[in-house]
């Protein structure tokens, strides 16, 4: 069970335990970040689950898919350490991520 | 060249589908004292939100139905998908849009087309309509009555302008609108289903001859893009694809006049508002979203319980249907303070009205833009915009789809 750390808009810090094969989204909001709306559920149609990745952990991520980075393209505050917290899947090799929650569009 | 494709009208000439709108939609002025009632007894209640609300049965099939009236229920109805599906609207949009809309399907195979359509729709596309369509089509129309002082922004306005913003993506023959619109119409008589299968058949036969002329001929249009996309080195499924043009006209015409009449009416309401927006227009975001919250064009959603189930402690069999009413998780008083009071500065919560989950809205950057604009257009071409004080206030009326019949306004003096 990896520890994920967040840090809110508020620059709150969380340090989460996640769960293997949830997404990172769901151990976001279950960890009390309502600020993540991630509105559509999780099934990449919408991009209100933006994180700004450590970009120390962004090759260990799985790649972006097209859709995802189309999404992402609609939000003013997209960098090169932007994802979809709906698109990446907790496995161990994903020990002590560091994700912050992007500003809201 | 001349058009092959022909456009056919009802069988009964005297078929009026812009009566439609009350015995469908219901003429309630306002439910939400109602739902609020519902709401302080269960989270969820037992029987379909038609029939507690007083109106005809419009193809539902007969199944046991439950209304969900809480919002953390009709949160959970709409994102848990394992237990709920989007199979209950075979009964209805899937007889008159057609199957192959993508509101009867669930995941993978909703997913499979909805990127399609996603994609088109995102906000850094739909931006460039707001000049290149939107604008002019709502000149056109401001241009019309402006001289006159007065209007009535319901039938002069909100009631025309998304409908011709659809055309003019459609890339329509003038001469086809009229009937078109008529069709359109009445693919959603649901009490009147004989005549919404009609409408059905005849769009589909339309847009069935559209799809193959722009196919040998094709312009910068959305029916030539969608009729040209590919998925995996074929073209989208011919039902899929007719059924999203069918639906158009409702998910992007009927909602977005619904929504801008509401935000307009919302705003002479409370001129302090309108005071505030005229002085800086950034606030026109955050007018929309709480015009939505407040008073969302569409008021239910349906979901079929895909298991048996239990929801907030009652137990639901497997294929019944739930009535899930957006518009009360809209207005809990636990999430939005004073939830019945419209307010654009109260703290910025997210709303429910273009629903949650896998079918949340995939038009909503197109109503953003278009009734931003819209307001835009108000502000700067209707100085002094207030209620015409010789004729009867505005009424918001509906107890699923939402608008008022009339706002008769005056301008400029």
């Amino acid at each position: 069970m990896p520890t994920i750390l967040v840090t809110t808009r508020d620059g709150q810090e969380l340090s989460l335990e996640a769960d293997n094969g949830l997404s990172l989204m769901e151990v976001i909001r279950d960890g009390g970040a309502d600020e993540l709306l991630a509105l559509c559920g999780g099934c990449c149609s919408c991009a209100t689950c933006h994180v700004k990745v450590e970009p120390a952990f962004l090759a260990k991520l799985p790649p972006m898919s097209e859709d995802e980075s189309d999404l992402l393209d609609s939000s003013d505050h997209r960098d090169e350490t932007s994802r979809l917290s709906c698109q990446i899947t907790i496995d161990d090799g994903l020990a002590g991520l560091r994700v912050a929650i992007a500003p809201e569009d | 060249m001349e058009s092959a494709v022909r456009i056919q009208e009802f069988d009964d000439p005297n078929y009026d589908p812009f009566n439609s709108d009350e015995i469908n939609f219901g003429d309630h002025a306002d439910p939400y004292p109602l739902i609020a009632r519902w709401r302080a007894e269960a989270p969820v209640i037992e029987g379909g939100y038609r029939p507690l609300m007083g109106l005809p049965a419009a193809l539902y099939p007969d199944r046991k139905m439950f209304t969900v009236v809480g919002s953390s229920e009709v949160n959970e109805v709409l994102t848990d998908t394992d237990r709920f599906s989007n199979a209950g609207y075979k009964f209805n949009l899937g007889v008159t849009f057609g199957q192959g809309s993508i509101s009867t399907m669930d995941n993978p195979e909703h997913g499979r087309w909805r990127r399609i359509f996603q994609k088109i729709f995102l906000p850094q596309y739909v931006k460039k309509w707001g000049e290149t369509i939107v604008d002019p089509v709502v000149h056109g129309l401001m241009d019309k009555f402006l001289p006159l002082g007065h209007a009535d922004l319901i039938e002069q306005f909100t009631l025309r302008y998304p409908f011709e913003v659809i055309y003019h993506q459609l890339a329509l023959p003038e001469e086809d609108v009229h009937t078109f619109q008529r069709l359109a119409l009445g693919q959603t008589d649901y009490v009147n289903h004989e005549k919404a299968i009609e409408a059905g058949r005849k769009l589909g036969d339309y847009f069935t001859a559209l799809v193959e002329e722009r196919r040998r001929d094709p312009g910068e249009d959305l029916v030539s893009l969608l009729a040209l996309t590919e998925v995996d080195g074929e073209y989208l499924p011919h039902e899929v694809l007719i059924s999203f043009l069918r639906q158009l006209m409702n998910a992007a015409g009927d909602t977005t006049y619904r929504g801008t009449s509401i935000l307009l009416t919302a705003l002479l309401e409370h001129p302090d508002q309108m005071e505030a927006i005229r002085a800086d227009r950034g606030l026109i975001p955050q007018a929309i979203e709480e015009a939505l919250r407040w008073d969302g064009p569409v008021a239910v959603q349906m979901r079929m319980a895909a298991v048996d189930t239990e929801l907030a402690g009652v137990a639901i069999p497997a294929g019944s249907l739930l009535d899930v009413v957006a518009g009360a998780a809209n207005r809990d008083p636990e999430i939005y303070a004073d939830p019945d009071r419209f307010d654009i500065f109260r703290d910025r919560k997210p709303h429910f009205a273009f629903s949650r989950g896998p079918h949340i809205c995939v038009g909503q950057h197109l109503a953003r833009v278009e009734m931003t604009r819209a307001l835009h257009a108000a502000l700067d071409h209707l100085p002094g915009l207030r209620f015409d004080p010789d004729k009867a206030p505005p009424q918001i009326q509906g107890s699923m789809m939402r608008v008022p019949r009339h706002l008769y306004v005056r301008f400029g003096d």
